[in-house]
């Protein structure tokens, strides 16, 4: 039962992951491989914030999401809006260029140690049948849920919500609605760098936060994303709670040391056997 | 009202429409018939901006639209109904006709909703079906719909009979005509010359992206060339089904 719990834990946040790389892929078709940066990001924003200059942590953490937002506007302005030639390929590659570049200048300002983000909610284990989980893993599960349940309240029931699904449809049908495809191609980017940050901040107190921890967060969401099925929000959340149990189950069976390679395994399993994931629909096809 | 001055678009070695000129005037009702190819689509593209790498100019209301961006001629007062409706299929029938209404207030998207399902009942009672499941006819009228909840001035057609039983044609045309009597100007590029001449004011006629006639549409109908290239041909098709 404990892996179930720490599965759980992790789980939550590959999922937030891949509901990023979900809502960009809907709009731009793109696999913003520079998600996993942002999440370091808001660890990083929160650290400086909340740790280094002792901002209360509920001023610390909108600053920190209104910084990971502001910079997801700016990304996506400079990294694909200023690219030349937009071919998937091309942006793909400038996602990855992003990512170095985004890894290199957080180790030039926070340096290459691990830094301790301090815990923001009282520690606390609670015994749970078959094992205990401590209340920052709860907070982790529910905020993740949360989020999953406020972005697709967003799609469903708010005016840009829906904008930006009129979008995942037909994005030369939405121009014709007055909706401009551009400002939701930034809204996306904003969005899901938002919900990178919640992540980071969330997962800091427990992993610490460290220059690099982009490319495995990232490399993880991006295999929840695949499991799921690309283009599906719940099966993104679905996905990465799975991989997240998958991940710890087996590193009760093989050494831990090859528990990283597991998220791996699981995308190349999944391209082999089940392209579109395990919950993807075929594209409702265009009349 | 809408003023098109010898636009010409090719994509790359394809010329497909060269010096085109056409006007519609507020009020009227203009058809443009052209066979497959002769440049139709790309013709309501250019004026949308859709495609934009037109030569020519394009006014509309007194004002140049012609580097204007798609959304920004929408506000402006001028509406499409794309080729093949292209409606928004995974949401469903009420939510693609609040999009048609994302640049009006909220007030106005209400009243439009209310005039949208007077006009197509239809719509209202599948208003909270997926649109993806809509017949082709239902789908015409939604796409319809939809860009008459942007509260145009002008709005543009793209043939609106494509993939249409005769009927379903008839009662597309005979809701357009309804639109036309309540003020609407409409330029509509069809195919299907009878239909698209016999509502019509107006009309030219497309080929190998020139205007080769126009006129009347009464007129047109009676043109021996429009007989023989368009209508003749509907007349072969129906024979070789
Ligand atoms: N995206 C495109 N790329 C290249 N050629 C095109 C494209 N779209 C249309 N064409 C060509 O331009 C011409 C006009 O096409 P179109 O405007 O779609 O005609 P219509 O709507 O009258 O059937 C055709 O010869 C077509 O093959
Ligand atoms: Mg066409």
């Amino acid at each position: 039962m404990q892996f179930l719990y720490s599965g759980l834990t992790s789980g939550s946040i590959y999922g937030l992951v891949a509901l990023g790389f979900n809502i960009i892929y809907n709009t731009t078709g793109l696999i913003n491989f520079a998600q996993g940066e942002f999440v370091m990001l808001g660890g990083m924003l929160i650290y400086t914030l909340f740790c280094m200059f002792e901002i209360p942590f509920y001023t610390a953490l909108p600053l920190t999401l209104a910084g990971c937002f502001i910079i997801g506007v700016l990304y996506e302005r400079v990294f694909i809006h200023l690219a030349r030639y937009k071919t998937e390929i091309n942006l793909v590659t400038l996602t990855i260029a992003a990512s170095i570049i985004m890894r290199d200048v957080a180790m030039h300002i926070w340096g290459r140690d691990s830094l301790r983000v301090d815990d923001y909610i009282p520690v606390v284990n609670v015994q749970m049948p078959g094992g205990v989980i401590s209340s920052q893993s709860i907070l982790i599960i529910a905020v993740s849920l949360l989020v999953a349940w406020g972005l697709n309240f967003f799609l469903k029931k708010s005016k840009y919500g829906k904008a930006m699904r009129a979008c995942f449809d037909d994005q030369t049908a939405a121009e014709t609605c007055g909706i401009s495809v551009r400002n939701v191609r930034i809204m996306s980017f904003a969005v899901s760098s938002a919900m990178a940050g919640i992540a980071g901040v969330i997962i800091s107190p427990i992993t610490f936060v460290t220059y690099d921890d982009g490319i495995m967060i990232g490399l993880k969401g991006f295999a929840a994303a695949i499991l799921g099925g690309l283009g599906n929000f719940w099966a993104a959340v679905a996905g990465g709670i799975l991989l997240g149990i998958f991940e710890s189950f087996s590193a009760s069976v093989i050494p831990s040391g090859y528990k990283d390679a597991m998220a791996f395994f699981v995308i190349l399993l999944i391209l082999f056997i089940k392209p579109d994931g395990l919950f993807g629909r075929k594209k409702a096809t265009r009349v | 009202m809408l003023e098109v001055k010898s636009l010409s678009v090719s994509y790359g070695a394809v010329q497909a429409l060269s010096n085109v000129s056409v006007h519609v005037a507020p009020g009227e009702f203009v058809s443009l018939i052209g066979s497959n190819g002769a440049g139709k689509t790309t013709l309501l593209n250019s004026i949308m901006n859709i495609i934009g790498n037109s030569k020519g100019s394009v006014t509309f209301d007194g004002k140049d639209v012609t580097k204007a961006r798609t959304p920004k001629i929408v506000t402006k007062g001028m509406a499409i109904v794309p080729e093949g409706r292209r409606i928004f299929s995974n949401m469903t029938v009420r939510e693609n006709l609040e999009m048609g209404g994302f640049t009006r207030p909220a007030g106005e998207v209400k009243t439009n909703l209310q005039k949208m399902f007077d006009l197509f009942p239809v719509l209202e009672e599948r208003q909270t079906q997926t649109a993806g499941m809509l017949s082709g006819g239902e789908q015409q009228m939604l796409a319809i719909g939809r860009a008459l909840m942007t509260s145009p001035k002008l709005l543009l057609m793209d043939e609106p009979s494509m993939g249409l039983a005769p009927l379903v044609i008839k009662e597309v045309y005979e809701k357009l005509k309804v639109l036309a009597a309540g003020g609407l100007t409409i330029l509509l590029v069809e195919q299907n010359a009878t239909m698209a001449l016999k509502y019509a004011q107006r009309g030219y006629v497309l080929e190998n992206g020139r205007i080769i006639l126009q006129g009347k549409a009464s007129e047109l109908l009676g043109d021996n060339e429009v007989k023989r290239a368009y209508l003749g041909k509907e007349y072969k098709e129906k024979w070789e089904r």
